[in-house]
């Protein structure tokens, strides 16, 4: 995620006397948008500095050797490279030079934007082809190296007898990996993306193979749950290589409820009182208008669209079915028949995350159910004030909350990023029980408890990472 | 050091002298936690603690680890005590902080869906205000009676509830410690609703109190279930139980709670309880939702029971196993001691496992039980125990059984739960090469070792002297394995109960 990086990098920017003088937002907003009236020439091009040496994996073992390499333990001519590409590297990444230098992986699909201070000289890992799944036999679990997709871990898992709990809330076509080392939004209705994750297949910021927790069982009672601290920032920590995944037995029957509104207010009722039911559907995903005509386009949709997946034997899907349409009273119409975003075949499914990502996405917000028709419709409103037209996903947790992704169609450029992240995070605070959870987010928070944590996680970090290999932190 | 009487004085004037005791007695009952432990521990460790402090507030929590820098004793965080690997029993004296005054019921929020606690309330008592109020928790563990809702977090406990609501981990929202440094941590931020990125609740879910010490947690409340319905089977075979187990698993039913007892678990119950159910090897399944839901999530169950020729149980019957489920070791007053091994394996070997742990406990000539449950969709726990009397010369040699029973675990890709002051030496085998991330985090958040130190990474000995003063964790590996060596061993099997012997028999 480089939230890590990011977070250090403002942090000791503050320190710096004649930055002081900014405050802190202005500092981030300078770095963000990378404002050259703000900041030194020379800062703005060290921050648009990317990664001189991609290197696709295919194998680890090439990933531990780099590792290796980068933090000195072996030579570069160990790496095998042929001639041309030896001197490129070693001339690219300034081999035999003083300068620290490290490895990033790089997400297949970023849902927000990336990090403000990028891989300064170091080598990006894509994982791209490093994308095999290896599912358990007599038990529901997979292992997917980082590359895999999730629709193919989707899609075999269902073939394998398997269903994958959870379904990425904005449905673009992520990899795995994304949720480790970027902003994939895996969650089911029952928990979050950690929830399902049993082991972490890694390398060492010491080029070693290290696993962490338990690719067959869960994570329990074994001394500091590393693991589940990390998750979303573990390509901070480490290089994760590959995920075991608690998968669920495929149900025997299984339908996708599709109930529309015609008011937010009624939807969020109906999402509050569904979630205070003993009700367990797989999933339930919300679009409103704007965001249901890019999913569904040949689709004439309401106000706002809940799809409630249910699973469980045949006979047992009927009582399901009544207990979840009372639950959701208020509906302007029910459909059982459209198809939901995810179990549709695969190119069609690419072909749908392509129109979602034209999207410019600033991040999540939780958002209470019972706010949530408030919540889109202050959005919307946003949205045409800024002449930026707004839409939502979103998804209900058993909590009562709903992780919602407000997005604009409004071209990608940093500043706009930036502009309507404040705009989100001004909508958040005005509505009670509301956290807005992007990075930015968590760049402007001052609260004394959160810098204590963010504190200790930079010192986690370098304690297992002394070699400053893994995303390696720097200073202005 | 200060010396013990300065310290003393020092405790009173920060508790007051009813909530600091250093009596002989007292200190006695803190020596130990559930498991039995023979004499000859106290050659190696320092078992009792020099005071016993009882806290009320987390001010006075804070207060006690600031007084440990000038008195420079150890502090050992309490819960219930109802732990089994020594991680709540002091190694070197000290102080021992027992929360169970701190039980309060700090917030309340429906409309959250949170509550938040104190950490010295037993589970029992929150379940019993919760339930009050129209909600419950998505998982109570195991034993709630005694159990506390900070011991069972420092444990990294799973229980009932566990197969619908979710690891203990997840129920957790937030958690209020006390630094070793005695500051105050919010480990995630107060307005979450998930999705921080910065949250070390996860840190402190297992870490057996050697972080901070956790005073007060805000746990996820979830609305009442329309219907529940317990429903039990008896099994011909305790195998043919656990097969019935993963088959639920297999046809994505998702139960309540899904639970296993082997047949000598209700032979020990009978002989302490005449009107205890019949011993058999029987299989107790809670199923929740709306009431059609519950009738057909019911039907689905008994096919799934018949196919493994399992018998229904009557109604009466299920209703009493179901009031008495936070009672799983009555057993204990047969033989005066019981050793309990928590272990999760994959649910696809769960008959293996549950066999296993049989020929195990045979092998040892232990008089034991097993029981196991449904945690997810991959783990299952498996939680045999035995019978041990420490008095006796062999009594302590049944420890040998837990060394036994992790090493199984891992052998079927699982592992033993819990390290404490015994099982260290397993912490290499769950972690390998990622042993070093682990024990960083105990170097960043206490790297003067000050709370409960020389724990669950290493072992501490009551010794100060280089050399002596810790053991390398793999020579307590050998110690226990050389009491189950000598277990096996001995000529004759254990005779705690003629019932139990008379049962075998039939």
């Amino acid at each position: 995620m480089g939230l890590l990086r990011d977070w250090n990098y403002i942090e000791r920017a503050v320190q710096i006397p004649a930055l002081s003088e900014v405050i802190r937002e202005a500092l981030i907003r300078a770095l963000f948008v990378r404002d050259d009236r703000v900041l030194p020439k020379d800062l703005i091009a060290d921050l648009n500095r990317v990664p001189p040496v991609t290197v696709k994996v295919k194998d680890d073992g090439e990933v531990r050797k780099l590792v290796r390499v980068l933090n000195g333990e072996e030579s570069t001519l160990s790496l095998g490279l042929s001639a041309e590409d030896y001197h490129y590297f070693r001339t690219q990444l300034g081999v035999g030079r003083t300068r620290e230098f490290g490895a990033v992986v790089r997400p297949r699909t970023l849902l927000t934007y990336d990090w403000i201070v990028p891989e300064q000289r170091g080598v990006q890992l894509d994982f791209g082809g490093y994308a095999g799944i290896e599912f358990a036999d007599g038990a529901h679990r997979a292992i997917a190296q980082v590359g895999a997709t999730w629709k193919q871990l989707y899609d075999d898992g269902a073939a394998k007898g398997h269903a994958v709990p959870f379904v990425p809330t904005v449905p673009l076509d992520f990899a795995i990996g994304d949720a480790l080392c970027g902003d994939a939004p895996f969650a089911s209705y029952r928990g979050e993306f950690a929830s399902y994750v049993n082991a972490l297949r890694t390398i060492s910021p010491f080029g070693h193979r290290a696993r962490l927790g338990f690719e067959e069982v869960a994570n329990n009672g074994t001394a500091y749950d590393l693991l589940h601290a990390t998750v979303p920032l573990a390509a901070e920590f480490f290089i994760p290589v590959a995920v075991a995944l608690r998968l669920e037995a495929k149900p025997a029957a299984r339908k996708t409820l599709t109930y529309a509104f015609d008011d937010g207010a009624k939807l969020a009722a109906a999402l509050d009182k569904l979630s205070r039911t003993s009700q367990t559907p797989s999933w339930v995903h919300i679009t409103e208008a704007v965001a249901a005509k890019i999913l569904r386009p040949a689709v004439a949709s309401g106000a706002f669209t809940a799809q409630v997946t249910v699973g469980g034997s045949a006979s047992g899907l009927a009582a399901k079915e009544k207990a979840i349409d009372t639950a959701m009273a208020g509906f302007t119409s029910k459909n059982a028949e459209l198809p939901n975003p995810f179990d549709v075949p695969a190119d069609g499914y690419r072909k749908s995350a392509e129109a979602v990502a034209r999207s410019l996405f600033v991040g999540e917000v939780r958002v209470p159910a019972k706010s949530f028709g408030d919540f889109a419709g202050k959005v919307r409103t946003f949205g045409d004030q800024t002449a930026a037209k707004a839409g939502v996903y979103g998804s209900l947790r058993h909590t009562g909350i709903v992780s919602a992704f407000p997005f604009f169609a409004a071209p990608k450029d940093r500043s706009k990023v930036y502009d309507l992240s404040k705009g989100v995070r001004a909508i958040a605070s005005r509505i009670p029980g509301t956290t807005f959870t992007s990075r930015l987010a968590h760049l402007w928070e001052e609260e004394a408890h959160f810098m204590r944590r963010m504190a200790f996680l930079r010192s986690l970090k370098l304690t297992i990472d002394t070699a400053h290999v893994v995303q390696p932190l720097v200073s202005p | 050091m200060a010396s013990l009487d300065y310290a003393y004085r020092r405790l009173v004037n920060t508790l007051g002298p009813e909530r600091v005791a250093r009596s002989e007695f007292e200190r006695m009952v803190y020596s130990h936690d559930f498991a039995s432990l023979p004499k000859v521990a106290l050659l190696q460790w320092k078992l009792y603690p020099d005071f016993v402090a009882l806290p009320q507030t987390t001010e006075e929590v804070a207060a006690l680890v600031k007084l440990s820098d000038e008195s420079l004793l150890q502090l050992t965080p309490r819960g219930g005590g109802t732990g089994w690997y020594g991680g709540s029993v002091p190694n070197r004296g000290g102080v021992l902080v027992d929360m169970r005054k701190m039980n309060r019921v700090v917030a309340f929020d429906p409309d959250g869906r949170t509550v938040t606690v104190e950490a010295g309330m037993t589970w029992k008592d929150l379940e019993d205000f919760v339930d009050a109020k129209g909600f419950a928790l998505p998982i109570v563990p195991v034993n709630a009676i005694g159990s506390t809702v900070g011991g069972s977090i420092n444990s990294g406990s799973s229980g009932f509830g566990a197969p619908r609501g979710g690891s203990l981990r997840d129920a957790i929202a937030l958690l209020q410690v006390v630094l070793p440094d005695g500051t105050l941590l919010k480990t995630a931020s107060e307005a979450d609703a998930g999705g921080h990125l910065a949250n070390l609740t996860p840190l402190f879910f297992g870490a057996e109190g050697t972080l901070g010490i956790i005073t007060e947690a805000t746990l996820r409340i979830v609305p009442k279930p329309e219907t529940s319905k317990a429903i039990a089977y008896a099994f011909p075979s305790l195998a043919a139980g656990a097969r019935f187990l993963k088959e639920m698993v297999d046809v994505a039913l998702v139960p309540y709670h899904a639970t296993l007892a082997s047949r000598d678990h209700f032979i020990f119950e009978r002989a302490l309880h005449p009107d205890s159910p019949d011993p058999a090897d029987i299989a107790l399944v809670a199923v929740q939702g709306s009431k059609d839901e519950v009738a057909d999530q019911e039907r689905t169950v008994d096919g799934l029971a018949s196919k493994e020729a399992g018998a229904k149980l009557a109604p009466a019957v299920t209703d009493q196993l179901w009031r008495e489920r936070y009672n799983n070791y009555s057993a204990r007053r047969l033989s005066r001691g019981l050793v309990t091994s928590h272990n999760l394996v994959p649910v696809s070997r769960l008959p293996e496992a549950v066999e296993t742990a049989l020929e195990i406990r045979d092998k040892l000539k232990l008089n034991g039980a097993v029981q196991a449950f449904l945690v997810d969709s991959t783990t299952a726990a498996l939680v045999p125990y035995v019978l041990m009397d420490d008095t006796r010369p062999s009594g302590g040699t049944a420890l040998g059984f837990v060394k036994r029973m992790g090493d199984a675990a891992f052998k079927m890709d699982g592992h033993s739960m819990g390290l404490g002051l015994f099982l260290v030496f397993n912490l290499r085998k769950m972690h390998g090469r990622a042993t070093s991330f682990i024990s960083a985090v105990k170097v960043v958040f206490d790297p003067r070792k000050k709370i409960n130190g020389g724990k669950t990474l290493e072992v501490w000995t009551k010794y100060p002297w280089p050399g002596l003063r810790a053991i390398p964790p793999p020579g307590m590996a050998v110690g226990l394995e050389i009491a189950a060596v000598l277990r096996r061993a001995k000529p004759t099997r254990d005779r705690f109960v003629r019932a139990y012997e008379h049962g075998k028999e039939e």
